[in-house]
């Protein structure tokens, strides 16, 4: 085979251009993903033994974040709580994509009047506050945390069609998606194998955004009691329980808090360094 | 321009009155200039000792490819270098003073007072959101501290004396209501507004159309003769250079490598790459031949200074010494300079010639049926035929009954400005765009009908190569990819082989085999327009669209990717329509030509007769328009059209009616121009009867003789 020479140089490059944002958004989120798997193995509390006399501790060498209004050990929660916070983050956002790209790709293509119908559906879509459309889907159901996830997922579909759609549109003046059409090739490969692959990176950015604020979302919906239920333990829901406190004890919020903070940077720094790799430019001789 | 700097520049730009033959100081004096870039991986010498200066009233051209640092040398003295590019050393004097030792503001106090600046892209220098007049007023108010009422009457000063005509309506306008040529006019009068001692024109004219960008240089060049100005005038384009520039400068790999005055440098280029490039320019007047001169290779980039001669590599007349001694530059009297140890046993030498000067190829193959036949195409865009009646649109003519036909191994050239029309005929003869109205036949089939029907054949016969060569590749693909998948398409072999075909697709047009498992951005320009022509070729068609193939290269890759297009047509006997703005490029390559304006056909026929007379009004304005060199002959009178705002296509009328300079009256506008023929199928469409347009003087008469004639 010819190619023998050149493609070590562009592998070889490649890994020795791994990105900076990559690397550091990966270290940021190792811990959150071990307390996501192990959260109630290494908790030094049961997340939900409540004790009495100890209740409203500050952070001290007993309970190193301090304890809740029932004298539940703060840290321990956040630990047990990060497995379902990123679920919520992480399952939502990957719905409202498998449902928004398809959608936004043939809006773009295809044009006219069934892109129109599908803006417009969006646009509907959109015209509700996303509180009261997670309340639509659940308020008919008993909440559970699947249902919250749906929820979520189905407000952040309009976001992800319209990004999806105004990238397809401007691929679409490319003119190797002419070159495409010259050669005679079918909608679908266009779509699939031309637009795909140079959409995934911006999506990869705004996917990583959406986690984030799936995640605050599903703390609204926790909130007001339509996400996860108590006593389980949930970032969003603690945030949401810590309100009325937030005087006289602001340490209760402060460790979902930081590892809200945590996972929201983390996960930016990842979605960047992913676009940054998937792209070939960033290889090879320049 | 016809008045020398030296008799300018003895006058003294002070009212002291000084001794009349004491040379002036230089007003812009660069020395030792040398910048670099910051990348990601390491950093790159964009410009290495470069000098020069400029006399007060002097205009002088900075010539280079893209690469060889030009514009960073322009920014630089600017002070607007971009992220990561830094003034290493060297001096950039003006009025005596170096800018690189005033603090920020003091440089910011000089940029659009005493140094102001044009840039290559109308569209994009203008700020959408304001008035014309305002943004034109914004350097009056902060340098001259005039007050806004004092300023929108110099607006209008200003305006009036860059030509425009109505200078209140236009100064009230917003710049997407102006024509690019009246946006560029619009610019140099925000330049001119402090009266400037210097003015920078980037590439001023390289995004306009050949005849407003002749109306823009003269302008420029009347204008720096009335202000006293001196310019440093930044361009590709050799013809405009020798038009407006006394002085010329010419750039290599960040390098200066030959400097003087524009008529010696242009006329007995003493360096290597000078000679080279003038070569490889296309031009209407040269013998017709088979190939052009062409410069081998691309430009190097450099990381630390240069150690040895930076054009060596591409150089015919290379030695070792050339390969180990970075060369200096030698003074060789009256102003010019040249950085060759050779130049002088090189002075009557000439860039070596690849294709002599024999007549391209034999006859044309024996008439048979045409390959394409299009009869009364019309294309309209955003027409609309709604019951309802507040929905119906006109829409807006692109191409308005045009009829024509291409030869098996013709190249038929369809030259026309933007808005002609010229590329929505490529686009329909590709059955990329339905037609409104008409037929386009390929090898006697219906080929728009057989795409509808979902037919995709005929697409394996009919190509299309690209302008932009970076746009027309996916980033996301390797070179292999993107050349496979028309194999893949056709049910052509199983992967070895269409890995066999690739590899001998990318020798055809003179690539590595290895570069399959490159991506587009990983080649240069040159390369990527190789491989678009080997991917269009993968099917081996019989027609191939240029649209613009060649325009957005430079020269001396431009010479190579047009032989390279010549071959093709030799050695597979392809048919081209070869679509392009630039008249010598079409009069290079095209065995007949259609001239087109305002989507439809002025003129048609073999190329020779197309460049004498008669002319079609058009064609003639088009020709005096084309900046030419020396060699061309003198300059004719030109012909300058009017920039005029209106969208060109008369309804019913004469397309060019509008901006005719021979219009006849009423029945331009209203009749449909006759269409006659003169011989040869020579046919010329214009209500001026042929025998007037035959006594127009040629605007050419150096035009190569005989063979024009003979075909």
């Amino acid at each position: 085979m010819t190619a023998a020479s050149p493609a070590p140089r562009r592998l070889s490059s490649r890994r020795s251009a791994l990105p900076v944002s990559l690397v550091v958004g990966l270290v940021l989120l190792a811990p959150l993903l071990v307390a996501a798997f192990a959260g109630s193995w290494i908790a030094p509390y049961p997340y939900d033994e409540m004790n009495i006399m100890s209740r409203l501790q500050p952070p001290g060498p007993e309970f190193w974040f301090g304890t809740d209004e029932f004298g539940r050990d703060v840290f321990s929660r956040t630990l047990v709580g990060t497995g379902s916070s990123l679920l919520m983050g992480v399952a939502a956002t990957a719905l409202s994509l498998m449902a928004g790209v398809p959608l936004g790709l043939i809006a773009g293509y295809k044009g006219g009047r069934a892109g129109e119908a599908i803006m417009r559906a969006m646009d509907v879509l959109m015209s509700f506050p996303p509180i009261l459309l997670g309340i639509l889907v659940l308020a008919v159901t008993p909440p559970a945390q699947w249902k919250a996830i749906v929820a979520i997922g189905i407000v952040y579909v309009p976001q992800v069609v319209r990004l999806a759609r105004a990238i397809t549109l401007e691929l679409m003046q490319e003119e190797f998606i002419t070159a495409a059409r010259l050669r005679g090739e079918s909608a679908a490969y266009i779509l699939f194998h031309e637009i795909l692959p140079n959409i995934w990176p911006p999506l990869a950015v705004e996917a990583s955004l959406r986690v984030v604020f799936a995640i605050l979302l599903g703390a609204s919906l926790s909130f007001i009691g339509m996400g996860a239920q108590p006593p389980s333990s949930d970032w969003g829901l603690m945030i949401a329980e810590a309100r009325p406190f937030v005087e006289q004890a602001p340490w209760i919020a402060l460790c979902p808090g930081f590892a809200l903070a945590i996972a929201v940077i983390g996960i930016n720094l990842l979605g960047d360094g992913l676009r940054a790799l998937l792209d070939p430019r960033n290889t090879g001789s320049h | 321009m016809t008045t020398a700097p030296h008799t300018r520049s003895a006058v003294p730009p002070v009212a002291v009155p000084a001794p009349a033959s004491r040379p002036a100081a230089p007003l812009l004096d660069v020395r030792g200039l040398t910048i670099s870039y910051g990348t990601g991986r390491g950093t790159l010498r964009a410009v290495s000792d470069v000098g020069f200066s400029i006399l007060p009233g002097e205009v002088m051209g900075l010539v280079g490819e893209s690469g060889s640092g030009k514009s960073t040398v322009a920014m630089a003295v600017l002070d607007l270098l971009g992220e990561g590019g830094r003034v290493e050393s060297g001096e950039i004097l003006f009025r005596g003073t170096d800018l690189r030792r005033l603090a920020p503001a003091e440089r910011r106090a000089l940029r659009g007072d005493s140094i102001a600046a044009v840039f290559q892209d109308p569209f994009t220098s203008l700020n959408p959101a304001l008035t014309v007049g305002r943004q034109i007023a914004e350097p009056l108010i902060r340098h001259k501290r005039l007050t806004p009422r004092q300023a929108a009457v110099r607006v209008e000063e200003l305006l009036g004396e860059v030509g425009i005509r109505d200078p209140r309506r236009v100064a009230a306008a917003y710049p997407h209501e102006l024509s690019g040529g009246m946006q560029q006019r619009a610019l140099i009068a925000t330049a001119l507004g402090c009266e400037p001692g210097l003015l920078i024109l980037d590439e001023p004219t390289t995004a306009l159309d050949v005849t407003v960008e002749a109306r823009i240089i003269d302008l420029l060049a009347k204008l720096c003769d009335s202000h006293h100005l001196s310019a440093l005038f930044v361009s590709h384009n050799l013809g405009i250079v020798n038009r407006i520039c006394q002085s010329v400068t010419v750039l290599y790999g960040g390098v200066v490598v030959e400097t003087g005055p524009t008529g010696r440098v242009l006329s007995r280029p003493a360096h290597p790459y000078t000679k080279g490039l003038i070569a490889a320019l296309p031009r209407i007047t040269a013998e017709r031949r088979a190939r052009l001169p062409s410069i081998p290779g691309t430009v190097a980039k450099l990381s630390g200074p240069p150690a040895a001669c930076v054009f060596a590599p591409r150089c015919p007349f290379a030695e070792e010494t050339c390969r180990s001694h970075p060369q200096e530059m030698r003074a060789e009297g009256d102003g010019t300079g040249v950085r060759c140890w050779k130049a002088d046993a090189l002075a009557t030498t000439s860039w070596p010639d690849e294709g002599g000067t024999a007549p391209r190829r034999g006859a044309l193959p024996a008439r048979s049926a045409p390959l394409v036949e299009v009869e009364h195409l019309r294309k309209i865009y955003g027409a609309s035929t709604s019951i309802l009646p507040w929905l119906r649109r006109a829409g807006t003519v692109a191409v308005d009954d045009v009829s024509f036909t291409i030869d098996r191994g013709e190249v038929l050239g369809v030259v026309g400005e933007s808005g002609s029309g010229k590329s929505t005929i490529g686009r329909a003869l590709l059955a990329l765009t339905e037609p409104s109205a008409g037929t386009v036949l390929f090898d006697g089939a219906d080929f728009p009908q057989q795409v509808r029907r979902g037919d995709q054949t005929l697409r394996r016969r009919a190509q299309l190569v690209f302008q932009n060569s970076a746009a027309s590749l996916n980033p996301r693909k390797t070179v292999g990819q993107a050349m496979e998948r028309p194999l893949v398409l056709a049910g052509r072999g199983d992967a070895e082989e269409r890995r066999r075909t690739v590899a001998g697709l990318l020798t055809r047009v003179g690539l590595p085999a290895a570069y399959a498992d490159r991506y587009p951005h990983e080649l240069s320009g040159g390369e990527r327009q190789r491989v678009n022509i080997a991917r269009a070729l993968a099917t081996d068609p019989e027609f191939v669209v240029c649209d613009e193939a060649v325009s957005a290269l430079d020269v001396s890759v431009q010479a190579n990717i047009l032989n390279l297009l010549a071959g093709l047509r030799d050695e597979m006997g392809l048919s081209y329509l070869f679509i392009t703005h630039d008249i010598a490029v079409v009069a290079h390559i095209a065995d007949r030509v259609l001239v087109v304006y305002g989507g439809t056909i002025c003129e048609e026929g073999p190329v020779g007769r197309v460049l004498r007379p008669p002319y079609h009004p058009y064609t003639e304005a088009l020709l005096s328009a084309v900046p030419r060199l020396a060699e061309d002959g003198s300059e004719p009178p030109r012909i300058l059209l009017e920039d005029s705002a209106l969208p060109p296509g008369g309804r019913g009328g004469c397309a060019f009616a509008g901006r005719c300079p021979r219009k006849l009256g009423a029945v331009c506008d209203e009749q449909a121009p006759p269409v006659r023929e003169t011989d040869q199928g020579h046919r010329i469409a214009c209500h001026i009867p042929l025998a007037t347009l035959a006594e127009r003087a040629p605007v050419f008469p150096k035009l190569a003789g005989g063979d024009a004639a003979a075909r």
